[in-house]
């Protein structure tokens, strides 16, 4: 459940970046990105952010998560694949000669705060 | 209103790893973040390497457990400094942790530091901890087919130690297999194959860590 040490760190972060807006406002929205090979669930982090908001600044806030997919770059066949898991062998030529791209990425987009 | 971020959502752990890389570097300490799953070998390992080395390099262990200090106890035993994390049930170590443990060493009289992460092969994966070189050990009783299954924590290692190598008569697990899955997550990560306890192996990879703390020296 490593989740919960994430959701507290971006809870932390959250504080940091209305201080620098100056902003005081309710937060109402967040927006992640959380890359499919991220090693993160967004369940858990759904889960975790339930039980750390609370009597925190993002208390009931909505958390849209975008889960950007991973690329296999086929060295062999120079194909393309978009990905949701990890693989092993180019999807289309089967060599396993790729490099694969993006997917674990891990970051707080934007912060939607009442006017 | 809408602020727009496109931070990391871990970047204060990683700006706190990147404060003790150059603590580490400022004392010339060479630093390990050692993982692996719980009962993979991983302290005996640690016991096995200094043991060869004894003598020629001056060691320390940061050890991170859930609970207890049976791994710093083991290591005081052989006279190795150490500091022991108590996560009070986190499953992996982070910057802060490590940051704080820093403090209790004194590493101008290191230079090979092991910081031995909570047994997980999932959580210990995203936390940088400011260490030069992540090693993953993996022992044969786990079974070949972990770099798959858990792809994340192979990916970001530096090295693959196979250890209890001495079982292989008594399992069906296959080097060549985790060998080519390695080859594909971590293609410059050498992989050592031993058995802390016989000591095969042992030289090889200890030797191997030699040449790290004397490169980082120069």
């Amino acid at each position: 459940m490593h989740e919960l040490s994430i959701v507290e760190a971006l809870i932390d972060q959250v504080g940091e970046e209305l201080d620098r807006a100056g902003q005081r406002g309710r937060v109402l929205r967040l927006e992640l990105n959380i890359g499919r090979l991220s090693g993160v669930h967004p369940d858990a982090v759904r889960f975790a952010f339930g039980l750390l908001s609370a009597g925190t600044i993002v208390e009931n806030a909505e958390i849209a998560i975008e889960e950007p997919r991973a690329a296999c770059q086929c060295h062999a066949c120079h194909a393309r694949t978009e990905l949701d898991d990890l693989v092993f062998e180019c999807p289309h030529c089967g060599a396993a000669e790729v490099t694969i791209e993006g997917g674990r990425e891990m970051t707080l987009q934007s912060i939607e705060i009442e006017d | 209103m809408k602020i727009v971020a496109a931070k990391k959502i871990l970047k204060a752990n990683d700006q706190l790893a990147a404060e003790n890389r150059g603590e580490y570097d400022a004392a010339g300490v060479f630093a390990v973040n050692v993982v692996g799953s719980p009962g993979s070998g991983k302290t005996t390992l640690l016991e096995a390497l200094f043991a060869h080395l004894k003598g020629r390099i001056k060691p320390a262990v940061i050890e991170g457990d859930i609970a207890g200090s049976i791994d710093a106890d083991r290591m005081e035993r052989i006279g190795v400094p150490v500091v022991q994390i108590n996560t009070d049930g986190a499953c992996h170590l982070d910057a802060v942790m490590v940051a704080s443990a820093n403090k209790e060493l004194d590493l101008s009289a290191v230079d090979l530091l092991f910081v031995e992460n909570v047994g997980n092969l999932v959580c210990t994966a995203g936390f940088d901890l400011g260490e030069h070189l992540r090693i993953i050990v993996l022992s044969t009783s786990e079974g070949d087919d972990k770099a798959v299954k858990y792809p994340a924590i192979f990916q970001g290692s530096h090295a693959l130690f196979i250890t209890k190598i001495d079982l292989l008569p008594h399992l069906n697990f296959n080097v060549n297999r985790i060998n080519a899955d390695m080859k594909r997550l971590a293609p410059n990560a050498p992989v050592f194959q031993v058995s802390a306890l016989r000591g095969d192996g042992i030289p090889v990879a200890a030797e191997w860590l030699a040449v790290k703390v004397a490169e980082n020296h120069r």
